[in-house]
């Protein structure tokens, strides 16, 4: 009884999130939940309108109910904590259940895989775009903290000991001395900040001839070339034929490349802003 | 945007980051300012007497599943750009080349490969015609480009 009445609530919320009324497809949605708690895809229904009012905290909480109702099946649940999680910067958990959503897709061949891909990729940038600014500012933190240092030494050098006064030759050479080592240390310093910006190159081999992105999760055909898995699953949904031969080509010849697949992921652990590229 | 559109504006903006360091010789982007349709001016640089000396002006639009389907490709006629003639090119600047067609496109095909498809198609031409029955098709076509059933009885043109 209760459950047919939240099949009822459920697709008026579809209709009101269809037609963009997000504010009324959630209202409808925790009426549908009050008539049937235990059903899962109510949470991750209402995660869904949550998630374009921004209401983030909320997302989280409907997408774990979700989980907890049934644990190892919800792609969109870790899909929305992926995103809910990303705007209230909590990188590493955006990361992961952009992972856990992008590994779900692959085994149940769901066609959000193009979609879910992107949010692993947005995720990884953001979360290397703030370790690199975080990395920045702790380094010149540290150059100033050591300039300081170094003054106060100098100065602690020039310090008249006892009733000895220094005459101005050695004054001097200490003065230069120590003007000598801080621009050396502030040399070091520039120089790890222009290697920083050395032009940002994606290799040829880690280009996906099908996006043009970055590759991330390679997978090659029989012929031998590699795919990004969500561009070369996008193209077979259309078509079952090779790009380049123009011979059968199904998704279960796929196979995924390990040793491109490893290259990219050692490359981006250095060069993370390829990520999204 | 529907999600689609992405990959499409992605990608095609990595075409146009390879395109802005330079096309092979008689390819030219002449606007390519936004994702969804581009004009390009090609050159046949052999002494083909056909095509010497002439520019050609095509219009790319893309859908928003490019470049799983295919860009539709026309020649545009401009008062110094004419519709190069060629026994698989209408009048109207329509093509029939099984590339740009949905049994034939490859999603590894991009705007700068369909360009020099083109060149070449016209390159090898030695006829002086347009495909048979031009100008019923010309005066009744009502469908898109990439709708038409063409039927590609000679590849070798």
């Amino acid at each position: 009884m209760s459950s047919s009445k939240a099949i009822l609530l459920k697709e008026e919320g579809n209709r009101y999130f269809q037609a963009g009324d997000y504010v009324r497809a959630e209202a409808v949605y925790s009426k549908a939940l009050i008539a049937d708690p235990l059903n899962p895809t109510l949470y991750t229904n209402r995660a869904m309108a949550r998630l374009r009012m921004q209401l983030w905290e909320n997302v989280i909480a409907d997408c774990e109910e979700c989980l907890k109702l049934s644990p190892d099946s919800s792609m969109k649940a870790h899909y929305y904590l992926s995103q809910a999680h990303l705007a209230l910067r909590h990188y590493d958990d955006a990361v992961e259940h952009a992972r856990i959503a992008y590994d779900l897709c692959v085994q149940t061949l769901d066609k959000s895989l193009a979609s879910v891909l992107a949010q692993v990729l947005k995720s990884k940038k953001e979360r290397w775009d703030d370790l690199e600014k975080r990395r920045t500012r702790e380094n010149s933190d540290l150059e100033a903290e050591m300039l300081s240092l170094m003054e106060r030494e100098r100065d602690e050098a020039l310090r008249p000991d006892g009733d000895e006064t220094m005459d101005e030759g050695s004054r001097r050479e200490i003065t230069e001395e120590w003007e000598k080592k801080m621009t050396t240390m502030c040399d070091v310093f520039n120089k790890a900040r222009s290697a920083d910006d050395k032009p940002r190159v994606v290799p040829e081999w880690a280009i996906d001839d099908i996006s043009f992105g970055f590759m991330h999760d390679p997978v090659v055909t029989k012929t031998g070339k590699s795919y990004e898995r969500a561009s070369i699953m996008e193209h077979l949904r259309r078509q079952n034929m090779d790009p380049i031969t123009r011979t059968p080509l199904y998704p279960s010849d796929l196979r995924p490349n390990l040793d491109l697949k490893q290259a990219c992921d050692e490359f981006l652990q250095e060069n993370g802003w390829a990520a999204d590229w | 945007m529907a999600p689609g559109a992405q990959f499409a504006a992605k990608r095609l903006g990595k075409e146009l980051t390879k395109i802005s360091k330079g096309l092979p010789a008689g390819i030219v982007l002449v606007q390519g300012d936004n994702f969804e349709e581009w004009l390009l001016d090609i050159q046949v640089l052999d002494s083909n007497p056909l095509y010497m000396g002439q520019t050609y002006r095509l219009k790319f639009k893309f859908g928003s599943s490019y470049p799983i389907e295919p860009p539709e490709v026309v020649f545009v006629k401009l008062p110094d750009r004419p519709i190069p003639i060629h026994p698989h090119i209408y009048s109207n600047g329509i093509i029939c080349l099984d590339l740009l067609g949905q049994q034939g496109w490859s999603p590894v095909q991009n705007v700068e490969s369909v360009c020099m498809s083109l060149q070449s198609m016209l390159t090898g031409n030695t006829k002086n015609e347009r495909p048979p029955g031009d100008e019923e098709f010309v005066r009744g076509n009502r469908l898109r480009p990439k709708d038409i059933d063409f039927y590609y009885h000679d590849n070798n043109v």
